[in-house]
């Protein structure tokens, strides 16, 4: 996926940055929405815009878009982390160590630096010791789950309420909800067209939402304003970009790449801490891949912030309805062929013919298997979340472009 | 990976250990291996209780430190790491082996030929027959049974919902048992079924996120309590009900005891299985030479399933689920095995 696909995005590159205009967004964004709350009248899958849809996918997408933005921030800076995934453990049990007796903050503040000690020690190991980033990451996912359950049998097992795999409970970071909230609960149930699915939409973000959750949201725009809007942020990205060059303009590539590397773990610990506080509890094996689903969704979101809290939602959101309702992953089918039939349309239009094909194909099967069952089928159930961002972000976005230089050991001065 | 380092670490040490502890190897004449399930000892559940059978023979037999050896699988692990930590025991020394969980089945069938003179003892799982294996299973449909009449009784809406952690065989003999003590004890209620995993992945058993997710959405639906079989996601259904002010079952051991203090108000019973009691049964045989191969099951009958009533919230109808009890222990009632 690099040379041939970045000498042939090279072109059309500018003229897509061009396109994303904040009015077309906005129309694209109602226009989904139109279409939602058609499917959802349409086939009475109240969990489409269920509040309580909203604000489960909202939870569940906040380690996963939390581990993405750690990809982010050292992809950008030419590191390839796959050590997001043991990161976030580290983050999990620090949560857990300062959590149980110290309150969620300072358990997220723990884990939030044991994850950005983990990035250190990748930082250490790739950037000053040029070791494979691969084989780093990887031996930080191996080491990772050893280390916090070694620390786990040492320290939470004497503990009461702890035990030698999991940390005593940790209690709720606080909660907001706006005072309107009850009266959109009302309307919700009224399942009106469009009128009912916005009041889920919004009844969803605004009841009990974690202030955990609205951190998250904070860092992420930060992140964004940071990259992009900052000189720091334009220094870093050259790094991952062209550090040679960078080098030549008195880039100092070194103590940018330590930087990037180093809040690309705290991130991680902290999607690590925000997944221990909302189970409120350290647990062996809890991550359960969300750092990987974190990388996939960077990778799909062509390494942008914003495209890639985009993958990280559509996964939260799927994820959570085929957990809450099977009948809502069946309005499920009829919704992703909807929107598999528009990146069709458009894909065609940009001249990528094959690629629309399949989105059709795709699509006409789909409302095919939608028509014949009154369900599907619970063994396929689970699969909901991996299979439609996938589909969704695999035919959606054709030109993905990673940083030039990502991936590759950088050795100042050595650049011809 | 650190997990079967630690394994091989341990092997090196284990003879030296065996050797301090023959004298009292002498006297008592037991060995004890056991295999653990993922999760491990502290797990607060499953395996916690395999190690609370374990330890009651401990004390029982006065069994030296040597005399017993516990190992735990890692998340993910291949079949030959199973293999090989059941052939670890057997080459050991141990001669009372006991594997903990349906995950050993393969590796039983691979190692248990190989040491006619070895008792193994497998649970959960009745897949493989030897004249040296037991299969030790349990009636989890007949506890099911009655805290689905439980769950019925007690819901004001006639709406009751069931979570399983993985949807595999076992978890459906809990299901298949939950719907049928429902309709039993009220024949107009409504039943949400739900399974957070499927096979291969297993996470379903770990994830309290999960679990939360779910138990709210079958709360949404309408119904007011759940029945959690679901091992460690089930911190997450009682979650959910504290914040909907609805209540929940829990499962294997009585979690009213285990559970975080703030949650406790909404556990109105538990599903218990016995695994202790198995534990100590087939160590008791292979003491007494009363070694029985095949499958023994334990039952409501026999103690092994029961439905605990620690908080006293169904001290009211406790009196209707023993006459349940009753029945299916006398066959007036045969609980189904699959949903």
């Amino acid at each position: 996926m690099t040379t041939s696909t970045v000498a042939e995005t090279a072109a059309p590159a500018p003229r897509r940055f061009s396109r994303t205009s904040p009015s077309l967004l906005l129309v694209v964004a109602m226009g989904a929405f139109l279409v939602l709350s058609a499917v959802r009248t349409f086939t009475g899958g109240y969990d489409l815009t269920s509040s309580g849809t909203v604000a489960a996918g909202l939870s569940a997408a906040v380690p996963i878009g939390l581990a993405g933005l750690g990809g982010l921030w050292a992809e950008r800076s030419g590191v390839v982390n796959i050590g997001l995934e043991g990161m976030m453990i580290l983050g999990t049990w620090g949560c857990g160590f300062l959590g149980y007796n110290h309150g969620p903050w300072a358990g997220l503040l723990f884990g939030t630096l044991l994850g950005a000690a983990g990035g250190l020690i990748h930082a250490i190991a790739t950037v000053t010791f040029g070791v494979d980033h691969i084989i780093s990451g990887v031996a930080i996912n191996i080491i990772a789950p050893g280390l916090a359950l070694y620390l786990t049998k040492v320290t939470f097992a004497h503990y009461e309420g702890g035990g030698q795999k999991q940390s005593p409970p940790i209690n709720d970071a606080k909660a907001i909800t706006l005072p309107f909230s009850h009266w959109l609960h009302t309307i919700e149930d009224k399942h009106w067209f469009a009128v009912s699915d916005l009041a889920g939409l919004i009844g969803g973000v605004t009841t009990r939402l974690s202030l955990v959750t609205l951190l998250a949201v904070l860092v992420l725009v930060g992140s964004g304003w940071i990259l992009w809007r900052t000189a720091f942020g334009l220094r870093l990205r050259s790094c991952g970009e062209a550090p040679y060059a960078a080098e030549s303009l008195g880039v100092n590539v070194y103590k940018y790449k330590y930087i990037a590397v180093v809040v690309s773990g705290a991130m991680a610990g902290l999607g690590g801490s925000a997944l221990a506080i909302s189970a409120h509890q350290f647990r062996d094996g809890q991550t359960g891949g969300r750092g990987f689903i974190g990388l996939a969704a960077l990778i799909f979101g062509n390494w942008r912030p914003g495209s890639l809290a985009a993958g990280a939602g559509l996964f939260g959101y799927t994820d959570a309805i085929q957990l809450r309702s099977s009948a809502a992953v069946h309005a499920l089918l009829l919704l992703m062929a909807i929107a598999l039939a528009l990146i069709a349309v458009w894909q065609w239009r940009t001249g990528q013919r094959t690629i629309a094909v399949v989105a059709l194909v795709i699509a006409v099967l789909s409302v095919l298997w939608f028509a014949d069952t009154k369900k599907v089928p619970d063994e396929l159930v689970g699969t909901t979340p991996y299979v439609v961002t996938i589909l969704v972000l695999a035919l959606a976005s054709q030109r993905l472009r990673m940083p030039k230089a990502d991936g590759k050991v950088y050795r100042r001065g050595e650049g011809h | 990976m650190l997990l079967a380092a630690c394994g091989s670490d341990s092997k090196s040490t284990t003879p030296a250990a065996s050797g301090s502890g023959s004298s009292s190897t002498a006297s008592s004449g037991l060995k004890v291996g056991l295999a653990y399930d993922i999760g491990g000892r502290g797990d607060k559940s499953f395996n916690d209780a395999a190690a609370a059978g374990l330890d009651a023979a401990k004390a029982k037999y006065n069994l030296a430190p040597g005399d017993v050896k516990e190992l735990e699988a890692a998340q993910g692990e291949a079949e030959a790491d199973k293999e090989a930590r059941l052939t670890q025991l057997a080459d050991n020394g141990y001669t009372t082996i006991i594997a903990v969980g349906f995950a050993y089945s393969n590796a039983i069938k691979a190692v248990v030929p190989k040491y006619p003179n070895i008792k193994f003892a497998i649970i959960d799982d009745n897949a493989v027959q030897s004249p040296n294996l037991a299969d030790l299973t349990f009636a989890e449909e007949q506890g099911s049974f009655l805290v689905g009449a439980i769950a019925a009784l007690k819901s004001t809406k006639h709406h009751v919902g069931f979570i399983g952690g993985v949807n595999v065989a076992l978890i459906q003999k809990f299901q298949a048992g939950f719907d049928a003590g429902a309709k039993a004890a009220d024949p107009q209620v409504k039943i949400e079924d739900k399974y957070l995993t499927t096979p291969p992945d297993f996470g379903g058993f770990n994830d309290a996120t999960k679990g939360e997710t779910a138990a709210n959405g079958i709360y949404d639906a309408g119904a007011d309590v759940i029945f959690a079989a679901a091992g460690g996601s089930g911190s997450g259904v009682f979650k959910a009900a504290k914040a909907k002010g609805a209540k929940a079952i829990g499962t294997d051991s009585d979690q009213y005891q285990s559970a975080a203090a703030d949650v406790k108000s909404v556990i109105i019973s538990s599903m218990l299985k016995r695994v202790d009691v198995a534990v100590g049964t087939f160590i008791d045989s292979v003491k007494a030479g009363t070694f029985k191969a095949g499958n023994t099951v334990f039952d409501l009958k026999s103690g092994g399933v029961d439905f605990s009533t620690s908080g006293g919230q169904i001290d009211d109808i406790k009196a209707k689920i023993d006459a349940f009890k009753k029945q299916i222990i006398d066959g007036t009632i045969t609980v189904p095995t699959k949903p």
